[in-house]
């Protein structure tokens, strides 16, 4: 049984008539095992592009690497393969057999990647399809509860109207987890980070073909290590009191504030998805009535909950000074991610406006960038955006863009612009 | 449970104004009010595994709201914490007698402390109050308190040295007992702290007892905290007379409102505890000749109207409030004075005094061993 911990770092203290308490919550779990170890059944599915645009060295490095993925998914899982280009088809299990998913097992683990060897470039690309198929597959096994799959493509979902993919993306979130990965420079970032962050996973790029095995061999052995099926980050709020926002802060920039259900009226819990042993940062904002100078109060108690059960609780509190030397300050750790969130929209504001032509405003939004990333340490963010701008000041945030940008730099700097440093502590 | 949870001031969830009960929309920010429901208690998971550090008291009651407290010890329904016994607690010894003692608002300790008695045709009320600028002044208020009450309790109709005969003869006993009794307290906190008496600031705390013996109404004090006797229908007055900077500046002929907002106002000049110079207590006596309140209360309820008249118009409003409740109108005036800022601790003991009938109006049922 995993044991989660939870701990808040905040100001407690609030000017007096001050309303807004805001607290980085620092989860973390440990012990939690291999996937399938609280009895959940494990799926997985691995989704690869199959269009035509993959005929040549980055279909034969997909297969190879979809191969090298089956070997890390551990016997019992529910697996299926399925190959993706304007429609969607299931590889294996074969399109003629009984079953949509079969568990693996040594037999089935050769069956699979001889089908894998198959699979020719042909088609279009339509992503929906292959979302919907996956999301078809899951349904088949629902006694396996952690549901993980793996979206690989290197070209715009250029065969529907960009509505089917949201639409796809709505009907499937929830059911399962998808990490998504583009190699080559010939796919949109902002479709593929439509689908992992809806779906709960990562977005990568990959910049040569050669590197997919690797990242597919870590990927599915980062989800067998999920040993929480699905956890869920609870937020309580009193009575009369408001969520503001609830972003998850590390180890990426998430925006969590729309995905709230309610627990009871004065609680509200966001999906986390699965866990392995790790951290991750929370930045919780709530609004509460000022109350009077000396008055303490619980502004917003901040839990993980399994199955409905809370196995850690984080206590964010507010208590109304007079006294400015206590009040004034800002907590270190809140400062650090809500510069690092605003470096995130910074960034990919930055790249938008440049796409569409408004220099002016692609000048300021990613001289901004350059100046967060160094306000808060992102040396990888700065090395990223140096490749896109000159950088002039870079604690006054003054830059030029560059005339020639490679368009896989820009793409890095956007895929990547999610991803935070941890605050130093 | 419904009538608790309905008790509550509903706050606009967009601007945190007070809302009117059932209103729809904010009268202030115009925002939609979504109708909040009860919230159900936690399931019995939620609240073992809330938190660890837990008070203990899961089934105990918000006092700001009557929500239920969470075992992390913060209500789950307005977030205030719990207050620990010590902060706030309400004495009725008999029904004509009650009180409230409470931490305020401001202040992170509750130095203050009664300790209350009655009975028929009798009330002991005792309040201490903990000068804060010494540590563990909470404790040494509360020891005084009780000292001081079990000498008087003594004083009462079948106690160790109950008062006989009738008269000055009985009010000048009672005074005597108040002034052991005031002995008495001195004795606890330098009992309680005779490793520390040598310290730079030992811990002290002022005194006020009122004992209501049938009409009789004696009076001791030692520092700020004050009695006064509220009739019905004749003046009010405050019995004790401050021993505080305050009071020295009007003797001084500066009027009250200057002087009891001057920066030496609060400084007391009697006190008991170990460095105390004089710890005989003043003592004064009222007949009453018609029913009426004797208010008791420290320095947290009357910084906020000091006047006699005055605080006898709040107290007589809050009484009729209350339906004449002496527990439940001290602590509505607790209520009152928190929410004027709460700045100190606050203490209101009150006893309905209801003098007997004179023999001549109705003989049959009017204690006739009295006066």
């Amino acid at each position: 049984m995993a044991v989660f911990t939870a701990e808040v770092f905040q100001n407690e203290f609030m000017a007096d008539g001050a309303t807004d308490v805001h607290a980085i919550v620092t989860v973390t779990s440990s012990g939690a095992g291999a996937a399938g170890a609280s009895g959940a059944g494990v799926a997985e599915i691995v989704m690869i592009d199959s269009s035509g645009s993959m005929a040549g060295p980055n279909l034969d490095a997909a297969k190879y690497a979809a191969q090298v993925a089956v070997d890390q998914i551990a016997d019992g899982t529910w697996f299926a393969i399925v190959s993706g280009s304007h429609v969607a088809a299931r590889v294996f299990p074969y399109p003629n057999a009984a079953l949509d998913m079969v568990q693996m097992e040594q037999g089935a683990r050769a069956e699979a990647k001889r089908a894998i060897g198959r699979i020719a470039a042909t088609g279009g690309t339509a992503m929906s399809t292959w979302l919907l198929l996956a999301d078809r597959l899951f349904a088949t096994v629902p006694q396996a509860r952690q549901r993980h799959a793996i979206l690989l493509t290197d070209g715009k979902n250029e065969s529907e109207p960009r509505h089917a993919l949201s639409d796809a993306v709505r009907r499937v979130t929830g059911h399962f987890q998808c990490d998504a990965r583009g190699v080559g420079s010939r796919w949109e970032v902002e479709e593929l980070r439509e689908i992992s962050t809806a779906l709960l996973g990562g977005l990568e790029l990959i910049a040569d073909p050669n590197e997919i095995a690797a990242d597919f061999r870590a990927l599915v052995q980062r989800s067998m290590a999920r040993g929480v099926a699905d956890a869920e980050l609870r937020v309580w709020v009193p009575q009369g009191g408001q969520t503001l926002f609830v972003r998850q802060v590390s180890p990426t920039v998430e925006d969590l504030t729309a995905r709230r259900t309610e627990v009871n009226a004065l609680t509200g819990a966001y999906p986390t998805g699965s866990w392995g042993d790790e951290q991750r940062d929370y930045h919780v904002a709530v609004r509460v009535a000022s109350k009077p100078v000396g008055t303490e109060q619980l502004a917003a108690r901040v839990q993980i909950a399994v199955d409905g059960q809370v196995l850690a609780s984080g206590l964010v509190k507010a208590r109304w000074s007079d006294d400015a030397s206590l009040t004034a300050r800002i907590s270190p750790e809140v400062a650090h991610y809500t510069g690092q969130a605003e470096l995130a929209s910074a960034i990919q504001e930055g790249l938008a406006a440049r796409a569409a032509g408004d220099e002016a405003t692609a000048t300021v939004k990613l001289g901004r960038a350059v100046q967060l990333a160094q306000e808060t340490g992102n040396d990888e963010a700065t090395s990223r955006l140096r490749r896109v701008v000159e950088i002039d000041d870079a604690t006054e945030g003054t830059v030029r863009l560059k005339r020639d940008v490679a368009r896989l730099d820009e793409m890095a700097l956007d895929t990547a612009s999610t991803k935070t440093t941890r605050v130093k502590r | 449970m419904d009538h608790v949870v309905s008790a509550v001031e509903a706050l606009c969830a967009a601007c945190g104004s007070t809302l009117a009960p059932d209103a729809r929309f904010c009268e202030t920010c115009g925002a939609r009010i979504e109708p909040v429901e009860p919230e159900a208690p936690p399931e019995p998971d939620d609240v073992a595994s809330a938190g660890a550090g837990g008070v203990g008291t899961a089934a105990a009651a918000c006092v700001a709201c009557g929500g239920q407290i969470a075992p992390d010890g913060y209500c789950v329904q307005c977030g205030r914490p719990a207050t620990s016994p010590r902060d706030h607690w309400v004495e009725q010894p008999s029904p004509l007698v009650g009180g409230v003692c409470d931490r305020g608002v401001r202040h992170s300790r509750n130095e203050d402390a009664m300790a209350l008695a009655g009975g028929d045709g009798y009330a002991l009320l005792v309040v201490c109050d903990g000068v804060s600028s010494a540590p563990d002044s909470d404790v040494a208020s509360m020891a005084a308190a009780k000292a001081a009450l079990a000498v008087l309790e003594q004083g009462v109709a079948g106690g160790a040295r109950a008062v006989t005969g009738s008269g000055t003869g009985r009010t000048a006993a009672w005074s005597g007992l108040l002034a052991e009794a005031a002995a008495a307290g001195d004795a606890a906190i330098t009992a309680a702290f005779t490793e520390l008496a040598h310290d730079v600031e030992p811990p002290s705390c002022t005194f006020v007892a009122g004992v209501v013996d049938g009409a009789h109404i004696v009076v001791g004090w030692l520092g700020d905290s004050r009695a006064y006797w509220m009739p019905d229908d004749a003046v009010p007055q405050q019995l004790s007379a401050d021993d505080s900077g305050a009071a020295e500046l009007m003797a001084q002929g500066v009027a009250r409102a200057q002087a009891e907002t001057s920066p030496v106002a609060h400084a007391i000049t009697r006190w008991l505890g170990p460095d105390a110079p004089d710890t005989t207590a003043r003592t004064t006596t009222t007949t009453v000749h018609g029913p009426g309140w004797l208010l008791v209360c420290s320095d947290g309820l009357w910084n906020y109207c000091s006047p006699a008249d005055e605080l006898a118009d709040l107290l007589r409003a809050t009484a009729a409030d209350q339906g004449g409740d002496p527990a439940l109108t001290a602590g509505a005036l607790v209520t009152w004075a928190n929410a004027q800022g709460g700045r100190d601790n606050v203490t209101v003991a009150l006893a309905r005094v209801e003098p007997p009938v004179s023999v001549r109006s109705d003989s049959l049922t009017a204690p006739t061993d009295l006066n």
